[in-house]
């Protein structure tokens, strides 16, 4: 699905950009109103950096602190403006925001920086097909606004709007008024470089969301404890003793009348991600690697074909189930959810949520029973749980500012604005919050900082911007939320569960492909190939593992990667090395 | 077989037609296909209906199959607690209504004409209005000139660009050609009645059923339609039912890999479970409440304007 949205975009925007030449040379629209006080505006304003650069405030007390904390502070923050200053901004729609003009977070922005904004609502959530739809509308028939804010523009497309002179590098205004921006980026050194275009300029104003459990998503597995205590096995570690535990449970039949799942999964969780690890890093799609500075496609290695194998024994002794490459949602979670006991030995799921409907009142509730495996060992000793160090964490696209608007300075200003740990827990969680006491456990088990009662619709509905605005959410803060020692949610298990049994086993962050910028010729060819390795891909992986193609057959596996040489590794690869050289610098 | 049975009747009278054994086997396999066309159409909307007036929990369990489970009307109490679902409602019902009226009149307008055969230059005409069914601007082209005539971001973008529909103008036509016989008007002409007067007082009350499928045609078009909300409109309060509807059933289309805040995806997921089947059906109630007002003329005049083209 995702890639499907993306090659669309593409395409559009192979067309979209001859457009906005077009566009640009016409003038835009005359509809447009903000802070843009006439067509001829290209960009910044003279005036807008001769203001002296903004400090950082003072901290505010009362707050508490873990020891080494890093992360957002809440500080003394003054007025961005002292006279009335208006931006249009195009904002994506949101049942939680309501009316945006209305919502309380913007009135209360709105009293404290001084920056009124007019907004224009997109329908669709900023990331789907629809706004991009409407947005390249909007940008090809020159009806910009000052900025947008929530529309998620790929890297590839930030770059080419920015060298067509539509978005404005905002890199003088960070480095001169976004003090807390300047802060995060110390907090997070690689934050730079994935926000810096191939030509050294950055186009908008990243949003910081480090989730220390994201990181690991792809290599999370779960297992029912209580099940293997049943058949008195311990918790595996190598892939021959999960097999062992997987045949224990089938034989036993814990669910009875022969309804036992060994272990499930369903179609949005790859396998491959979980499995392949056993046999080389697999950080799941595109399959991509570094490897000595040299980006390699994992799916023709080797070592895929002996995973392959051993998912095919798995899969033949019927020790994962049936559906596991095409159940939905709904239907993994039927089997979680069965009535009268539970069916599952095990699950590739992203957390037990997607598994079953969680009870957190209950301390001996069904979900407890499952545990994070840590990855399984291979016959040559492989053992990785994939880590992603860059892909999470650092979302560019969050705020970006048009040639439209005159003072960028400004509204850099009411972005870092947003930075302030205060800000930040009002704009997703709404005015409700309150500071934790000394000795508040937080979900890291160390002094909490801030907690929420409730943090459920009802409650927040048009009074916070729903993760939609700029916002610094360190490590630190994120699991610095108190927990309530009466209703302990799964947000301590999961923190714990992935720092025990994932986060040792994460390979070097150099192994990582990282997250690339294309040139536009290039971003088409991405995304053409990309999306045709992915289908076959995919869809002989099922087909080797269900037995419908063997893996042990020479000849079979030859014709798989024949194919897979015809649809364009190799200029594939080629592009995604040029990227990945360009990002290095 | 047939012809032994009809002369073994001992009276008189004509004999009634018995079925006969093949007969009778065509009439069950009729009804059991009709039956089970009839289920396969009714099951979704009883569905629907159910879980609406189910509790959530139970829904997503998978226990709701026909009649609601644990009947509870939270899920309608909670739709009308989000501002952008009843503006949404009324706007469709503008739009739809609206947008009806002014179709139906512009297409009556572009049918009348072209179905006379005097009217000099019909063939262009009718070639012109053709040439759009194949070819159209485009989609930043359109926005362009919906941009500067103004009608951006106001109602008027949904209803004027959607105004007329080839298709209906042509059997709309079609049905003044096949029920308007020339000798009417020329029979008119003789008595002194100007062609704007032949179209007020004998063409329009003699088309109500084109009338009402026309309307309802639109109508639904209208109620059902939501990409033209899409472009054109950016301001919440003009948006129609549909894409709060689409809004709400995409919302918890996460890429779960992504998802950095597992406690807004159950949220989100609450909320979808919660909303989504009572919105379907306040979405689906107002065409179901006009279809049977409108049936009776929809046959009859969709049937008309479809004969010979």
């Amino acid at each position: 699905m995702q890639e499907d949205l993306r090659t669309a975009g593409v395409k559009r925007r192979s067309f979209v950009a001859g457009t906005v030449g077009i566009a640009a040379a016409t003038g835009g629209s005359g509809l447009l109103s903000g802070c843009s006080s006439g067509e001829a505006a290209a960009g910044a304003g003279p005036e807008s950096l001769s203001a002296p650069a903004t400090e950082l405030g003072r901290k505010k007390t009362g707050v508490n602190y873990p020891p080494g904390y890093v992360g957002p502070v809440a500080r003394e923050q003054r007025a961005v403006v002292t006279e009335p200053v208006t931006f249009t901004l195009v904002v994506p729609q949101s049942l939680t925001v309501g009316d945006w003009s209305k919502n309380e977070f913007t009135r209360w922005m709105e009293q404290r920086t001084g920056v009124k904004i007019v907004f224009r609502q997109v329908a669709g959530k900023g990331n789907d097909a629809e706004t991009m739809t409407k947005v390249n509308a909007m940008i090809a028939a020159g009806d910009v606004p000052d900025a947008f804010l929530g529309i998620t523009f790929t890297r590839s497309q930030l770059y080419l709007y920015g060298a067509q002179n539509l978005f404005v590098d905002l890199r003088p205004c960070l480095d001169k008024y976004a003090p807390n921006l300047q802060q995060a980026m110390k907090d997070y050194p690689e934050a730079r470089k994935l926000m810096v275009s191939p030509d050294k300029g950055i186009y908008s104003f990243p949003d910081i969301n480090d989730c220390f459990h994201c990181r690991a998503s792809n290599g999370r597995a779960l297992l029912n404890t209580e099940w293997l205590r049943k058949v008195g096995l311990a918790m595996p570690t190598t892939t021959d003793e999960f097999r062992e535990v997987l045949t224990a449970f089938k034989k036993a039949d814990l669910a009875g009348g022969g309804k036992t799942v060994p272990f499930g999964g369903y179609k949005d969780a790859p396998l491959d991600t979980y499995f392949m690890n056993a046999f080389l890093y697999n950080p799941g799609e595109p399959w991509l690697v570094v490897n000595d500075g040299k980006v390699e496609a994992n799916y023709v290695k080797d070592e895929w074909r002996e995973g392959l194998k051993y998912l095919r024994g798995l899969y033949a002794d019927g020790l994962l189930a049936k559906d596991i490459f095409t159940a939905n949602e709904d239907q993994i979670k039927r089997y979680g959810d069965n009535p009268g006991g539970p069916i599952l030995g095990g699950a590739r799921v992203y957390y037990w949520g997607t598994l079953m409907t969680l009870d957190l009142v209950d301390p001996q509730a069904r979900w407890r029973q499952y545990r994070t495996m840590e990855p399984l060992k291979g016959p040559d000793g492989v053992q990785v749980a994939p880590w992603d160090y860059l892909k999470v964490g650092l979302e560019v696209s969050t705020l970006v500012a048009t040639r439209k608007c005159t003072r960028p300075d400004l509204l850099v200003r009411w972005a870092d604005f947003q930075l302030d740990l205060e800000v930040v827990l009002r704009s997703y969680a709404g005015p409700d919050i309150r500071w934790s006491a000394k000795g508040d456990k937080g979900i890291n088990g160390k002094q909490s900082v801030y907690g929420y009662d409730s943090w459920n619709t009802d409650a927040t509905k048009g009074k916070t911007w729903d993760q939609f605005g700029v916002m610094y959410r360190s490590g630190d803060f994120r699991l610095a939320e108190r927990v309530n020692p009466r209703q302990p949610t799964f947000e301590s298990p999961l923190y714990e569960q992935t720092r025990d049994y994932l986060y040792p086993h994460r390979q070097p962050m150099e192994r990582q492909f990282p997250p690339v910028t294309f040139e536009s010729d290039q971003a088409a060819q991405d995304a053409e190939l990309g999306l045709n390795l992915k289908t076959e891909v995919t869809t002989s992986m099922a087909k080797f593992v269900t037995g419908r193609l063997d893996p042990a057959d020479d000849g079979q596996w030859r014709d798989y990667t024949d194919r897979i040489n015809r649809i364009g590794l190799r200029p594939y690869l080629e592009v995604q090395q040029a990227a990945y050289e360009t990002y290095q610098g | 077989m047939a012809v032994a049975t009809a002369t073994t009747t001992p009276t008189g009278a004509p004999a009634p037609v018995r079925e006969t054994r093949s007969d009778r086997i065509v009439m069950i396999c009729n009804y059991t296909a009709l039956g089970l066309f009839t289920l396969a159409v009714l099951y979704p909307l009883v569905y629907v209906a159910s879980a609406s007036l189910s509790d959530p929990k139970n829904v997503v369990s998978g226990k709701v199959w026909l009649w609601p489970v644990g009947f509870s009307t939270e899920a309608f109490k909670a739709v009308f607690d989000y501002d952008s679902i009843v503006s949404g409602f009324s706007n469709s019902v503008v739009y739809a209504l609206g947008g009806a009226l002014l179709a139906t009149v512009l297409t009556l307008f572009a049918a009348y004409p072209l179905s006379r055969k005097g009217l000099p230059g019909k063939g262009i005409i009718m070639a012109l209005f053709v040439f759009t069914m194949m070819f159209n601007g485009g989609l930043i082209p359109t926005y362009l000139v919906v941009d500067r005539i103004g009608l951006l971001n106001t109602r008027w973008a949904i209803i004027l660009p959607a105004a007329l529909a080839v298709w209906n103008m042509i059997i709309t036509r079609t049905y003044f050609q096949s029920t308007i016989p020339d000798e009417l008007v020329e029979a008119a002409k003789v008595d002194g009645c100007s062609d704007f007067g032949f179209f007020w007082r004998i063409v329009l009350p003699l088309s109500k059923p084109i009338i009402a499928v026309n309307m309802l045609f639109y109508a639904v078009a209208q109620w059902n339609s939501w990409f033209n909300a899409l472009i054109y409109l950016t301001n919440e309060q003009l948006f129609p039912l549909q894409l709060v509807l689409r809004q709400i059933l995409i919302q918890n289309a996460f890429d779960p890999s992504q998802v950095r805040d597992t406690a807004e995806l159950i949220r989100m997921k609450e909320l979808q479970e919660q909303l989504k089947f009572s919105l379907i059906v306040i979405a689906t109630i107002p065409p179901l409440l006009i279809y049977p007002f409108v049936q009776k003329h929809f046959v009859k005049g969709a049937m008309v304007g479809s004969l010979k083209g």
